[in-house]
């Protein structure tokens, strides 16, 4: 992959989405790479004793989707100068989050995009909801 | 939660960026090269554990959920350096039933210059 030419960044661009169905051995993984072994994604007990059904993903599992998604369509993972949001729903063991976003803003000076991001999850009964809002990251391209 | 504890800063962590959880969290994500920009994730997490346990603050971490974050990279993280993490709070507010928990970490390199910063929120939920 190489990086992405500013020159061809268009305003309303849409980035491909990414799509992926999350499952206990990524819980898992993610826990053991990022260092973060909160019960609440590992044990259904004590997922269910704070009021969840089940354990759910890390939210820093879904921004590093989102990342991905961003790092993907920009060409290298390392043009991400800034990313954030707000995580606003749980995704649950077995779900399908997608990401995906568009690009707001160009700066020709900088040669970097605004992007706006998201992450959504179709629940069973087809409600959809927002594992993560208002996300936005800065990129700088080539 | 002590909304006293605004303010406070807790001792600087160093870490090294390990290559083989840089490329296990690479291979979660299943990128094939590169830093992940929210690699920084594990760093601010050590550095976080002081904030968690601090009895001062009295962070309830069973009741805590992760409300926000964003990273401000000044240049990629590289592979085999070591950091230094610097967490401090920077707000405590409570909104309805739930307590909100505003931490910045700056992370800087051997040379002390800034990598990144980074901004989470936490949200401790009420128990009604």
């Amino acid at each position: 992959m190489s990086l992405r030419s500013f020159d061809e960044v268009a305003v309303g661009e849409e980035l491909p989405q990414l799509r992926r169905v999350i499952v206990r051995e990524d819980v898992k993984d993610y826990a053991d790479a990022g260092r973060d072994q909160n019960p609440l994604h590992q044990d259904d007990e004590f997922a269910r004793s704070v009021g969840f059904d089940g354990i759910i993903a890390h939210g820093m599992f879904t921004m590093g989707h989102m990342a991905a998604c961003v790092g993907d369509w920009a060409g290298d993972p390392e043009a991400i100068v800034q990313i954030g949001g707000q995580f606003r729903a749980p995704v649950g063991v077995g779900e399908e989050i997608v990401t995906g976003g568009s690009v707001r803003k160009r700066d020709p000076e900088a040669r970097t995009a605004t992007l706006e991001t998201w992450v959504s999850v179709t629940r069973a009964d087809g409600t959809v909801d927002m594992p993560l809002k208002r996300g936005e990251a800065v990129v700088r391209l080539g | 939660m002590n909304a006293a504890a605004e303010g406070k800063v807790y001792p600087a962590v160093e870490v090294e960026v390990e290559p083989e959880r840089l490329k296990d969290f690479r291979g979660v994500f299943r990128q094939a090269s590169g830093v992940p920009p929210t690699f920084v994730t594990t760093i601010e997490y050590l550095a976080f554990a002081q904030v968690a346990a601090d009895p001062e603050l009295a962070l309830d971490f069973a009741r805590v959920v992760h409300g926000a974050q964003e990273f401000d990279h000044r240049r990629p993280v590289r592979e085999g350096e070591t950091l230094t993490a610097t967490i401090r709070v920077d707000s405590v507010r409570g909104i309805g039933a739930n307590a909100f928990l505003v931490v910045i970490t700056d992370i800087v390199d051997e040379d002390g210059t800034l990598v990144c910063v980074a901004k989470s929120t936490m949200v401790e939920r009420g128990t009604v």
